[in-house]
């Protein structure tokens, strides 16, 4: 694998077929492989925006929101991603890189499942629309984003160890519950769909951008 | 992730794999909800390798958060315990802070570790720690490129930042957040574009030195798992078994 | 080593010594992607132009030659034969045959040129792959499959031949230039490779930088590599060249020995499109102009081409910027984003710079050279200067008034060498109308007056990514124009440009200097400065300013 498109033709003239749907069946090459690198490295910087964003929003607690941020400013990042790329693989091990990375630098081990599970699935969306398909590739950017809801499920199993830790000195837990039923299931149904509606404006935003520039530049 | 390799260092370091294990321990521990004891247990185990590398201050800044998070939470839980008789609101204060702390507890577990895995393996180690776990060059390639190109970013971001603010773009402390579609273009579009050029340099840099090649690649980095390797391993998984086993 | 060549050999013709053989080669690149922002972006502009035409080159064993040739010309392309890079990776119709080492170009994948064939490109901030200095030289070694131990030896032998030991085990990003090319030429090395291909390696370099990569060359030499240099400045290693091989339109047109080139006089290799071979009359010049204020009667006549120097009179004007007893620099940095990632990837790294500036005035119609080399603080005295930085020490008076940062980011402009940074919108029109009531008449006719000035009306709806290097610059300068900048500064406008561009650049300044603007231009580029500048200022360290004002005036600097 990995192997860049050597040139079998011997013959004097040879002609690098042209870029069609026979060339993105050969799966990922260098090339691709690096790109997707650089990609990666620019959703990592967005996801520390978004870190930085949710955090200074919403101080503490904002952070659950961090996936649904991330996603709104990160869609001209996948949608050229995909367009430089167009080959199948090409968001899942974007995904896989960054929860990768996530998983290194302390987070939470479920983000990195997260982080292969939803960009698979993305990245299947993506196939049936030939990585061409606006409405699927808008689909697949909202599926995507919720690759990163990783780093925040600890957040729910906190009120669970909080409880359980009142509970082994044997607390009547039933008022503690109460306190933090809205927060379970309220924030919960809010932060994913935060990711969704952020995701859809985002991932249009990231198209529009593509249009605008990228395309007309000849560069997506 | 540190770059150089301290190649002549006299400190103590864990083999990167033993790092990624100490990682996925701390994990377990959030994710069974073992008890407090155990959990500072083994807190107090993953500084000591952290120590030893070197990382002092990192360490002793690490565990002093932890023991302030800890104290806080007993506290709040003690602070519950007594107060069943006063008004509902001062308790509801205390379970949110009470709360939050825990929460913050239980995760520092997987935060030190990953802080120490992060702080001393080079990025090399990391490499070769990758490949010597049969991770596909399609995932490691993509890897090394997002710590090369991390560095890029910042500094295109500072030079993208001038250029706005010498056409008059954005200026001001908070453009940003008024005009945030706008300013994410104008940020965007050049790092966007810079990036594209930079993949293919990278490519053809790449290429001319054999990354596409087939066969095996190896590391001038050596890894490899030493005595204290599987000491480290063996003493930081005994608190997780104690925990989960109810005896912690 | 030769011998084994010949048994590897498959063109029965050859000799042994001949290391490289082109017959009729012909490409032309395909209109795609891959394309985008090339250095030679000329031939992506044109509809599918033979980027070689007929091309027959033989180079022998143990050569340095020397590819030269106005861009665009094919050479760039000619080198990415010899690596494999086409047709490993820039894709297009390609006929001819070539053997490269013993290489059958049409039938050998890119990956077998690797231990042949050793490249060191333009950019030295894009060809490095990994984060650190000892992980880029051993990375060849790595995807070849060596031990580990083979590896370090390599490692320590090629950084001792070449003296780099010093960088190992630093980051990369934060090198200079200079070491990052230095790094480049022998990161390409470490598989001894016995072809080195170089595509004008010297376009970002210093003076210094410059003579480090000759002495590298000079040894490569010495060691019986064969070298394959692409270049428009030629000066850097005249002593060196074996051969030189003239490109024109993608066809070899000449072929010459070192001493019938050399042999050519200086406007023939004007005629032909080339920079100079020899420096030392535009050095001289350059150190006249930095010595001595300037003076219309000094006016050298050594260069028949000098072109007109500013009309006027620089004395009897009020200067637009001064600045006095000015300390530049920065304290320790923190990563803007905030993330202790970042920080981390900084730390250390930018420890605090200062350094004190001689007073500098700049009048209107004046073109400014500042020279010196890398790191004597040219780029933090030009940021400080656009109040992008506020001064450490020391003030500077805008019309003879103390100016705040905000004002003088208001009066001035940089183009950085990196003009994509600068292009925010999705047509060249739009571009110089950014931030300006686009809806008003008047403005767009002063921005269509303005395009047609510089030459980009007719590309008025393109994307302006799409354009050209030197048309990127031109349209970052429209904008500076179109916002009524007063202070222009380029950064290295001139880096990898042919003699054709340069003059054509220098034209650029030259034109808005008459127009009242104040230039300031930050150069390594000998035959720019003493071309068109009026007055250099040298930068340099340890404070061995010379641009002393010529009434003696100990504490002021002319500019």
């Amino acid at each position: 694998m990995s192997q860049p498109g050597s040139n079998p033709n011997s013959a004097p003239t040879t002609t690098t077929p042209a870029k069609s749907p026979a060339s993105s069946k050969r799966g990922l090459a260098v090339p691709d492989l690096i790109t997707i690198g650089v990609f990666s490295a620019l959703y990592f910087a967005m996801v520390a925006v978004a870190t930085l964003a949710s955090t200074l929003l919403l101080a503490g607690f904002g952070s659950i929101f961090l996936p649904a941020i991330a996603a709104l400013i990160s869609g001209c990042v996948f949608m050229l991603m995909v367009a430089r790329v167009g080959k199948f693989g090409g968001i899942t091990i974007m995904g896989m890189v960054i929860g990768l990375f996530l998983f290194v630098s302390g987070h939470f081990v479920l983000s990195f499942i997260a982080s292969i599970v939803f960009p698979l699935a993305a990245d299947l969306i993506a196939r049936a629309g030939k990585y061409r398909n606006r409405i699927g590739l808008l689909i697949s950017y909202v599926v995507f984003s919720y690759g990163l809801t990783g780093p925040i499920l600890p957040l729910w199993f906190m009120k669970d160890a909080y409880v359980a830790s009142l509970e082994a000195r044997g607390k009547d837990t039933a008022y503690i519950a109460g306190v933090f039923a809205h927060i379970n299931t309220g924030t919960f149904f809010i932060s994913m769909a935060a990711i969704a509606v952020c995701a859809l404006v985002g991932g249009w935003f990231g198209q529009r951008l593509c249009a605008k520039h990228f395309a007309k530049a000849g560069i997506a | 992730m540190t770059v150089s390799p301290p190649a002549a260092s006299h400190y103590l370091r864990l083999d990167p794999r033993a790092k990624l294990y100490l990682l996925l321990l701390a994990n377990l521990v959030m994710f069974f909800h073992v008890s407090t004891r155990a959990e500072a247990v083994l807190v107090a185990l993953v500084i000591v390798p952290l120590l030893t590398a070197g990382r002092v201050r990192m360490g002793v800044r690490l565990a002093v958060t932890y023991a302030v998070l800890l104290a806080i939470g007993l506290w709040a839980g003690a602070a519950v315990m007594d107060g069943v008789g006063t008004a509902g609101g001062e308790q509801t204060w205390v379970h949110v802070v009470g709360a939050l702390c825990v929460g913050l507890r239980m995760m520092l577990p997987c935060f030190i570790t990953g802080a120490y895995a992060f702080s001393t393996t080079s990025v090399s180690e990391f490499v070769c720690a990758l490949r010597r776990m049969r991770v596909p060059e399609s995932v490691v390639i993509p890897c090394m490129v997002v710590i090369r190109f991390f560095p890029t970013i910042i500094g295109d971001y500072r030079r993208i930042r001038d250029a706005m603010a010498l056409r008059g773009l954005a200026t001001g402390r908070w453009s940003l957040l008024r005009h945030p579609a706008q300013s994410l273009e104008f940020v965007l579009v050049p790092l966007l574009m810079n990036a594209t050029m930079v993949s293919r340099d990278l490519s053809v840099a790449a290429l001319t030195k054999g990354l596409g090649t087939r066969g095996v690649h190896t590391s001038m980095t050596e890894i490899r798992m030493r005595w204290f390797d599987w000491v480290a391993m063996v003493v930081c998984t005994i608190p997780l078994a104690l925990g989960i086993g109810g005896v912690l | 080593m030769s011998a084994q060549l010949a048994d590897k050999s498959t063109a029965g013709s050859r000799t042994h010594d001949e290391l490289v053989l082109l017959r009729d080669c012909v490409f032309a690149y395909r209109q795609d992607a891959q394309g985008y922002g090339d250095a030679d972006n000329a031939v992506h502009d044109q509809a599918a132009p033979l980027a070689l035409n007929h091309d027959n080159l033989t180079v022998h064993s143990g050569e340095i030659v020397m590819l030269c040739g106005q861009s665009g010309c094919g050479k760039t392309t000619a080198t990415r034969l010899l690596n494999g890079l086409i047709p490993g990776f820039y894709h297009g119709a390609l006929s001819g045959s070539r053997t490269v080492c013993g290489l059958d170009g049409d039938t050998a994948d890119i990956s077998e040129y690797v231990p042949l064939v050793g490249s060191v490109f333009q950019n030295p901030k894009t060809q490095y792959f990994n984060a650190d200095v000892t992980a880029e030289l051993a990375f060849a070694c790595e995807n070849m499959g060596w031990q580990s131990a083979r590896i370090r030896d390599r490692v320590a032998e090629v950084a001792h031949r070449f003296g780099i030991e010093p960088l190992l085990g630093r980051r990369v990003f934060t090198l200079s230039g200079g070491q990052q090319q230095r790094l480049a030429v022998a990161a390409a090395t470490m598989l001894s490779p016995q072809l080195m291909v170089m595509d004008e390696p010297t376009s970002n370099l210093d003076a210094v930088a410059m003579r480090e990569l000759h002495d590298m060359v000079a040894q490569l030499k010495a060691a019986g590599v064969t070298i394959v240099i692409a270049e428009h400045r030629l000066a850097w290693c005249a002593d060196l060249v074996d051969r030189y091989v003239l490109f024109a339109d993608g066809a070899i047109v000449a072929e010459y020995t070192a001493s019938e080139f050399r042999a050519l006089s200086d406007e023939r290799l004007r005629e032909l499109g080339l920079r100079a071979l020899d420096l030392e009359p535009y050095r001289q010049r350059v150190a006249e102009l930095a010595a001595t204020a300037h003076d219309d009667t000094a006016e050298s006549d050594r260069h028949s081409d000098i072109p007109k120097r500013s009309k006027i009179n620089a004395q009897s004007q009020i200067p637009l910027i001064e600045t006095h007893h000015l300390t530049v620099g920065y304290g320790r940095k923190h990563g803007q984003f905030g993330s202790w990632f970042s920080k981390r990837m900084q730390r250390g790294q930018r420890s605090a710079f200062s350094r004190t500036i001689p007073d500098l005035r700049l009048f209107p119609g004046q073109i400014v050279g500042l020279m010196g080399r890398n790191g004597a603080g040219k780029s933090t005295l030009v940021r400080t200067l656009c109040g992008l930085q506020k001064p450490l020490a020391g003030r500077i008076l805008l019309h003879t008034e103390p100016a705040r940062p905000s004002a003088l980011t208001r009066a001035g402009f940089l183009v950085m060498q990196d003009v994509n940074y600068q292009l925010f919108s999705d047509s060249v029109r739009e571009e110089v109308l950014l931030g300006l009531d686009s809806a008003d008449e008047a403005t767009r006719e002063q921005a269509d007056e303005v395009l047609r000035d510089l030459d980009l009306l007719q590309f008025a709806d393109r994307h302006p990514m799409s354009l050209s290097g030197g048309q990127k610059q031109r349209l970052a300068i429209a904008s500076a124009l179109m916002s009524g900048k007063e202070l222009i500064i380029l950064d290295e406008p001139t880096s990898g440009l042919d003699r054709r561009h340069m003059m054509q650049v220098g034209a650029l300044l030259r034109t808005l200097a008459d127009s009242g603007k104040a230039v300031l231009v930050v150069t390594h580029d000998d035959e720019l400065a003493a071309l068109w500048c009026d007055s250099i200022v040298t930068l340099d360290d340890a404070c061995s300013l010379r641009a002393l004002d010529s009434d003696g005036d100990g504490q002021r600097w002319i500019v």
